[in-house]
């Protein structure tokens, strides 16, 4: 049991900060995900609450005590953390059961206990047949097993993944999500996870932190930050996404030309006027090619964009269009399902209404 | 289709024939077959004696070996060491430098009466007596450990590479401290490289025989090698000395069967993928201790030696000071212009290194082909015959050739070209494993895609495969070449009064005490094979120390 808290945790390497002034209060039993692209500091985060490295400033905490500052360490071996590396980190001169095992060599366990243990949770992972293998017999998905289970087995306070699943390919890249998910449900354990696979993060974490260049730049839940992000990246970076920069008129109109104004939804950065930026999904615009159906829509309080259909790619389960605008010039991305289909070079209306339209600064 | 043919059935020939001659001469004379020749080489007590003394050696051999090599391959690969470049390249550079030179120049450097540091010894400290003899037992383990250790480090160099820092963070994490991580995660995974380092220097010692016959033979230390070579000289005893090479072939083909085994299933294959990193020990304020510590053990293989042998080759007395009076380039002369032996040893290593290496590529280059693309049933067995010189040590295999040889239908005693036949022979695992592994490298739809197009597999192996080979080739080539000019344990019963060449001058010269010219011809074998390095890492473009199997 277990709550973890940085309080501006900052690690630099030769002079540039690869963590940068890090705030996060992680509650007990919490699945929080860190992501965002190579080099944000995400690992540089995880290694330092693992203690294999040193913060330059700030510190960190479990369950209110210092385990990390400039001037505490305690060392890896005695944080009662697991984790999953990158590369697996399966010992290969050990086998499936003897790599399981192993961390419970340092637990006051009789040897009965032990193995009870290890084959408990080689049954929880689907792997009770293969535990006399080594390592190199294995396929990549069934390595990424042993090294769930020889986290797990120790009972760990706290686990750390980093980016476990980048060496599966897709389809098993999709199962593992789930089965990790599935573990977390069934051991509660804590858990910081890095990826830079927002899917991942979505399907996995009750939280995720989106981090950009050292700095946290947003924090909430998978919805939140999926569908009120704060920042262009934020938004850029998670999904596929519309963005319109235009002039905020007052409390919360935009005009994006002359004569096009759309509403937005209230945000933080609705106050102060000047060039403002729009995310708009493109699964949240509503498509027609009736102007009578596209009117009324627009005076219940739709923002309405006239242009014409420049492309269309037919997905089966979805069809993604690329709108251009007479103005501002500019194409808009709308994903539609597939019941209602529309054709290239055709005159479209596509609507979205002001809840989905939202403010993000330029970060 | 008949090259393929051909190519396969030179090989099967070349390596079995010799093989054959040894067995047969050792169970069969005039009188029809008997075991009499083995009885007498496992009951007479000077044979029992060489081959206990050939097991001590190269078990001290290894030891030594396996601390040296080791630690400079952790030091290279897990620290913040600086000048790793260099001394990697001193690593090379012991590896490249013919034992038998190693010997000589030791000879000079720690001789009981004029070596060099015991000179100096007796200046420092006025004493009278001598501080090394490397005529001794300890003395010639020494100098045989110091050109042995490249093996154990370039095993465990690779070894250190795999294995990544989350392999040992893994075990912390979940406990271990930082003793109980190096003895449960790092030294197990270290450890088949170890052993396998191990028996690789065991081997090599094991089938040397410049060293132990310049540093042994004064002492009255015989090994198995020396004493087969005393069977050679008159009255020759060739069926003796056929009896007494199986006992090393066969202690040969278990102990790689040993090494095999244990780099067998667990292996160090790195498991996972990306991600693994190598974080480095930091040495802080020690750096430069350990540094000078390196600098000293690879003095003791290559700065000392080479030092001597360039103090020698320049001075008309090489236990003088090499002042103006004693400077002298009489030895170049000599050894260049005046003396017909040597004059013609130059050219016949020459001739039969360029020979050998073209010639053994080519072959390699077809036998690698063969396998690789498995052009005909069974074709993956030739790999065995292609690999099988590395259990016959030299000596064993220059009896073979000399008994095989010497009568009719084949008579190549006398020429060079039984000397070529050994080399080819001896350097044909090398030369195969490079282009196995430059072809394993290609993949052969890129030949495919040429032979779509009309051209037959021969053309497309000269169009498309040998150049996307040819960085692998020239490497092959040059260690073939290298092999062969430094080659002394089979020309030394192989040569005849036209065919030596200047491993088997040296060995000569040394008898007549003509230290200046050998140490030229030292300083030559070990400039062309420096030059040979560098002209391919040159034009390759690649580092041929890195590729080296």
């Amino acid at each position: 049991m277990a709550t973890v808290s940085l309080h501006g945790l900052t690690k630099k390497f030769t002079g540039m900060a690869a963590v940068d002034d890090l705030r996060l209060e992680i509650k007990d039993g919490e699945f929080v995900s860190l992501l965002g692209p190579s080099g944000c500091g995400k690992t540089t985060t995880l290694r330092l609450v693992a203690g294999f490295l040193q913060p330059d400033a700030g510190e960190i905490r479990v369950n209110d005590k210092i385990i990390s500052s400039a001037s505490t360490l305690i060392p890896p071996e005695r944080r009662n953390m697991s984790m999953i590396f990158q590369s697996y980190a399966i010992w290969p001169h050990m086998t499936v059961f003897q790599n399981v095992a192993y961390g419970l060599k340092f637990k006051k366990l009789s040897r009965q206990e032990a193995d009870q243990k290890v084959v408990k949770l080689l049954r929880v992972v689907h792997l009770e047949n293969l535990k006399d293998r080594y390592p190199g017999e294995l396929s990549g998905g069934q390595q990424q097993r042993v090294a769930l289970a020889r986290a797990l087995v120790v009972e760990p306070h706290i686990l750390l993944l980093d980016e476990p699943l980048s060496n599966l390919d897709a389809n098993l890249r999709e199962e593992m999500r789930f089965e990790i998910r599935r573990l977390h449900e069934e051991f509660g354990i804590t858990t910081i996870y890095v990826t830079h696979d927002q899917a991942e993060a979505m399907v996995t974490s009750d939280r995720i932190v989106v981090l950009n260049k050292g700095r946290m730049v947003q924090v909430g839940t998978p919805s939140e930050i999926f569908d009120q992000p704060r920042t262009r990246f934020v938004a850029e970076f998670i999904g596929k996404t519309n963005i319109l920069s235009g002039q905020l008129q007052d409390g919360n109109a935009v005009s994006l030309a002359t004569d096009l104004q759309i509403r937005v939804a209230q945000g933080p950065h609705s106050t102060a006027s000047g060039e403002k930026f729009v995310c708009i999904r493109p699964h949240n615009f509503l498509l027609t090619a009736d102007e009578s159906e596209a009117r009324a829509l627009a005076s219940k309080g739709f923002n309405l964009f006239s242009g014409v259909l420049e492309r269309r790619i037919y997905f089966g389960d979805s069809v993604d269009y690329t709108v251009t605008l007479a103005l501002p010039p500019v194409s808009l991305r709308v994903v539609t399902p597939p019941s209602r289909q529309f054709d290239k070079g055709q005159r479209v209306f596509a609507l979205a209404h002001p809840e989905q339209c939202v403010l993000v600064s330029n970060d | 289709m008949p090259v393929w043919i051909g190519v396969t059935v030179f090989l099967v020939f070349l390596m079995l024939f010799p093989l054959w001659s040894i067995f047969r001469a050792s169970l069969w004379d005039e009188s029809g077959f008997s075991l009499g020749r083995y009885l007498e080489v496992f009951t007479n007590p000077v044979f029992l004696k060489a081959i206990w003394n050939t097991v001590v050696i190269s078990f001290w051999v290894g030891v030594i070996s396996v601390v040296i090599g080791a630690l400079l391959a952790w030091l290279v690969t897990r620290t913040d060491l600086p000048w790793k470049k260099p001394i990697r390249a001193l690593v090379m550079a012991s590896f490249v430098t013919p034992p038998f030179l190693g010997a000589f120049a030791w000879t000079l450097l720690a001789g009981p009466n004029a070596g060099a540091l015991n000179k100096l010894y007796r200046f420092i400290t006025g004493s009278e007596d001598a501080l090394f003899n490397v005529f001794t037992m300890p003395g010639l383990i020494f100098v045989m450990a110091l050109y042995s250790f490249p093996y154990v480090f370039s095993m465990v160099a690779n070894v250190c590479e795999l294995i990544s820092s989350d392999l040992e963070d893994a075990a912390e994490i979940l406990g271990a401290n930082k003793w109980q991580t190096a003895w449960t995660v790092t030294m197990p995974l270290a450890l088949p490289a170890l052993i396998g380092g191990f028996i690789l220097a065991f081997l090599h010692s094991l089938s040397l025989f410049g060293a132990p016959a310049i540093l042994g033979l004064p002492a009255g230390i015989h090994t198995i090698t020396t004493q087969i070579w005393a069977l050679f000289q008159y009255p020759p005893r060739l069926d003796i000395a056929a009896a007494f090479s199986v006992p090393l072939l066969l202690a040969t083909m278990v102990l790689i069967a040993v090494q095999k085994k244990i780099l067998g299933r667990r292996g160090f294959s790195t498991v996972g993928g990306k991600g693994g990193q190598k974080r480095l020990i930091r040495f802080g304020w020690a750096r430069v201790p350990v540094l000078l510590l390196v600098l000293g053990i690879l003095s003791l293989s290559v700065f000392l030696p080479y030092w001597i042998l360039l103090k020698a080759a320049l001075s008309s007395a090489w236990a003088m000071p090499l002042t103006w009076d004693n400077f002298t380039l009489k030895n170049f002369s000599f050894a260049f212009f005046e003396y017909g032996d040597t004059q013609r040893a130059i050219y016949n290593t020459f001739k039969l290194g360029i020979l050998t290496a073209t010639i053994g590529t080519l072959v390699a280059t077809l036998i690698a082909y063969i396998t690789n693309r498995n052009l005909f049933r069974g074709a993956r067995y030739l790999t065995f015959f292609a690999l099988a010189p590395l259990v016959i040590p030299g000596i064993v295999l220059a009896v073979g050739l000399f008994i095989a040889y010497t009568r009719p239908p084949l008579v190549l005693y006398g020429t060079i070209w039984i000397l070529f036949v050994a080399y080819l022979t001896k350097e044909m695992p090398i030369g195969f494993s490079q282009a196995e592994s430059t072809f394993k490298s290609i993949h052969p739809e890129l030949e495919d895609a040429s032979r779509i197009i009309g051209a037959n597999r021969l053309l497309s192996l000269k169009d498309v495969t040998v150049p996307l080979a040819r960085s692998g080739l020239i490497a092959a080539w040059s260690f073939i070449f290298i092999g062969v000019i430094r080659e002394l344990s089979a020309s030394i019963l192989l040569f005849a009064p036209a065919s030596k060449v200047v491993s088997v001058v040296i060995f000569d010269l040394k008898e007549e005490g003509q230290v200046g010219v050998i140490s030229v011809l030292g300083i030559l074998l070990l400039a062309a094979s420096f030059a040979v390095i560098l002209a391919v890492q040159w034009f390759a473009g690649r580092d041929v120390v890195a590729t080296r199997e």
